[in-house]
């Protein structure tokens, strides 16, 4: 087997994330005071040490039961979750589009859209250029003067998408995003995926429909319980994953 | 079998260990900052009928009620020539540090949508708070000049300074918005204690009442709190503006520098957490 010449996007190494959650009291004011351990924090051990590389052009998907710790990995991957130990190296700044936020709920898509744009670091002339076309893209009509906390999460993932895709990213993390999405909008996404990932770009995606994944990904990641169980061309990872399930 | 430079081209994810990367990165978003209070002010504003009007209307209802209780019920304006003017002096500029400690405060918790789609440097959430306060003081303080000229000061050469003050002033609320901001991100209850800590504040900050009639205190503490109360040395600033009321180059000097400290120290503070903001 020949080395890969093409360069690396992502190398994680020994990454490992735990996070807290918060509000899962486990006594009332006095345990928490007399006995630390009984904090209002949980600490949850998500990813648990996981090392690979990507490489630039590589379509990536990310399979695991739930809890497995694969939308926790995209957020670490993406910085907007920190590590815990262990080191993310990039080649660009990743883009990650999640469902599950709201941006500014009580603000139009349009603004939200303006808004993004200027928080990924388009002075305000650029984003009034861009917001049109990224506006159009959306295609959602005159709803998008409509404060995002009446959307469908379906419409919510657009705007989300438009802003993931709004400079193009070498690195595009994409969390269960497309899966609330109408046929025609998963059309129009697919093609602009398919375009970034042809530009030398790189793609990480979490789906649980493994046909869909299929589609967009040659290699996969099996993560169970916060480990790699198994790193490897799709159809392989996918045959040993469905055989456990 | 790999090629050693494949790697050549990666760069580590974080950027908060360089302060260098991280202004700049700030400063390239200069526009999200300016547009972002924007958002806020129309979202806060949204369901009242005089919608921005209660800018204005909310400190000039404090004003009427300090000068009935301080003014008229315990005559604490004896010797205080214009005494209209100096309590709404001092009633806008507290409220202006007070709102952007707050606001600070609950930028994190209140962007949590934001921070997770878009990646960015969070110290802009508590800029864009002190930016958009400082956008409606400059309102404010048209009031503010209202009054002046309506109780008989005329303009001075002194108003020129105005900005000036304003800096140092930012400088002051901008640290305690960054130090506000990662407090109430580690323990929510800080929301809570705030409100309390700026009113036993206002009362040692010379808002109502010149401090300098109380400051032969028994007790030592209190004596040097008020003494390094940074915000009565502001007030002084926006008193010798509009009312003429002399002031000490010494003092002026000394809280000055120590603002930009509390500023340098606050961002610091802030920027160590960076990582943390927004994970639950």
């Amino acid at each position: 087997m020949s080395p890969d010449p093409r360069q690396l996007s992502i190398r994680a190494t020994d990454v490992t994330v735990d996070y807290e959650v918060r509000g899962d009291a486990k006594g009332g004011l006095r345990a928490r005071l007399v006995d630390r351990s009984a904090s209002r924090t949980t600490l949850v051990h998500a990813v648990r040490g996981v090392t690979f590389d990507v490489r630039e052009g590589e379509a990536v998907g990310l399979i695991g039961f739930n809890g497995s710790g694969k939308s926790t990995l995209l957020s670490a991957l993406a910085g907007v979750l920190p590590v815990t130990s262990g080191e993310v190296l990039v080649a660009e700044e990743p883009r990650l589009m999640g469902v599950g936020a709201a941006l500014l709920s009580q603000a139009s898509g349009y603004r939200n859209i303006r808004l993004g744009c200027l928080a990924l670091g388009m002075t305000a002339d650029e984003a009034d250029d861009r917001v049109d076309e990224l506006v159009e893209f959306t295609g959602l009509g005159e709803a998008i003067h409509r404060p995002l906390n009446t959307y469908s999460s379906g419409m919510r993932a657009r705007v989300h998408f438009v802003l993931a895709t709004a400079i193009t990213p070498k690195i595009l993390l994409i969390d269960e995003a497309l899966a609330v999405g109408d046929r025609r909008f998963r059309a129009t996404s697919r093609q602009r995926i398919e375009e970034i990932i042809s530009g030398a770009g790189t793609l990480l995606m979490v789906n649980h429909s493994l046909p869909e994944l299929r589609t967009y990904c040659e290699r996969a990641l099996w993560l169970d319980e916060g480990l790699i169980r198994l790193d490897g061309p799709i159809d392989e990872v996918i045959e040993a994953y469905s055989a456990e399930g | 079998m790999e090629t050693p430079d494949i790697a050549a081209g990666l760069r580590p994810l974080d950027i908060s260990t360089s302060s260098r990367a991280y202004l700049e990165a700030m400063w390239r978003r200069r526009d999200f900052a300016v547009a972002m209070p924007a958002e806020s002010v129309r979202a806060r504003h949204q369901n009242t009928f005089l919608g921005n009007v209660w800018h204005l209307v909310n400190p000039l209802l404090t004003v009427a009620v300090y000068l009935i209780v301080f003014g008229g019920l315990l005559g604490v304006n004896r010797g205080i020539p214009n005494y209209l003017l100096w309590l709404t002096t001092g009633v806008f500029a507290y409220r202006l540090t007070s709102n952007c400690v707050l606001g600070g405060a609950t930028s994190i918790s209140a962007n949590l949508g934001l921070m997770r789609a878009v990646r960015f440097p969070r110290a802009l959430l508590p800029v864009s708070v002190v930016i958009g306060e400082v956008m409606t003081f400059t309102f404010e303080l048209g009031a503010v000049a209202l009054v002046a000229l309506g109780t008989g000061e005329g303009i001075s050469r002194r108003w020129l300074a105005l900005p000036l003050v304003l800096v140092v002033h930012s400088m002051l609320n901008l640290g305690g918005a960054f130090i506000a901001a990662r407090l109430n991100d580690s323990y929510r209850d800080m929301q809570q204690i705030i409100p309390f800590v700026f009113r036993l504040l206002q009362f040692l900050s010379g808002v109502m009442y010149p401090i300098e009639r109380y400051l032969n205190t028994s007790h030592a503490w209190l004596h040097r709190l008020i003494v390094w109360n940074p915000i009565v040395r502001i007030l002084d600033l926006y008193r010798w503006v509009f009312l003429g009321t002399p002031i000490n180059p010494m003092e002026t000097l000394q809280s000055i520098l120590l603002c930009a400290a509390i500023l340098v120290i606050g961002f610091r503070f802030f920027v160590a957490a960076e990582y943390r903001y927004g994970r639950q």
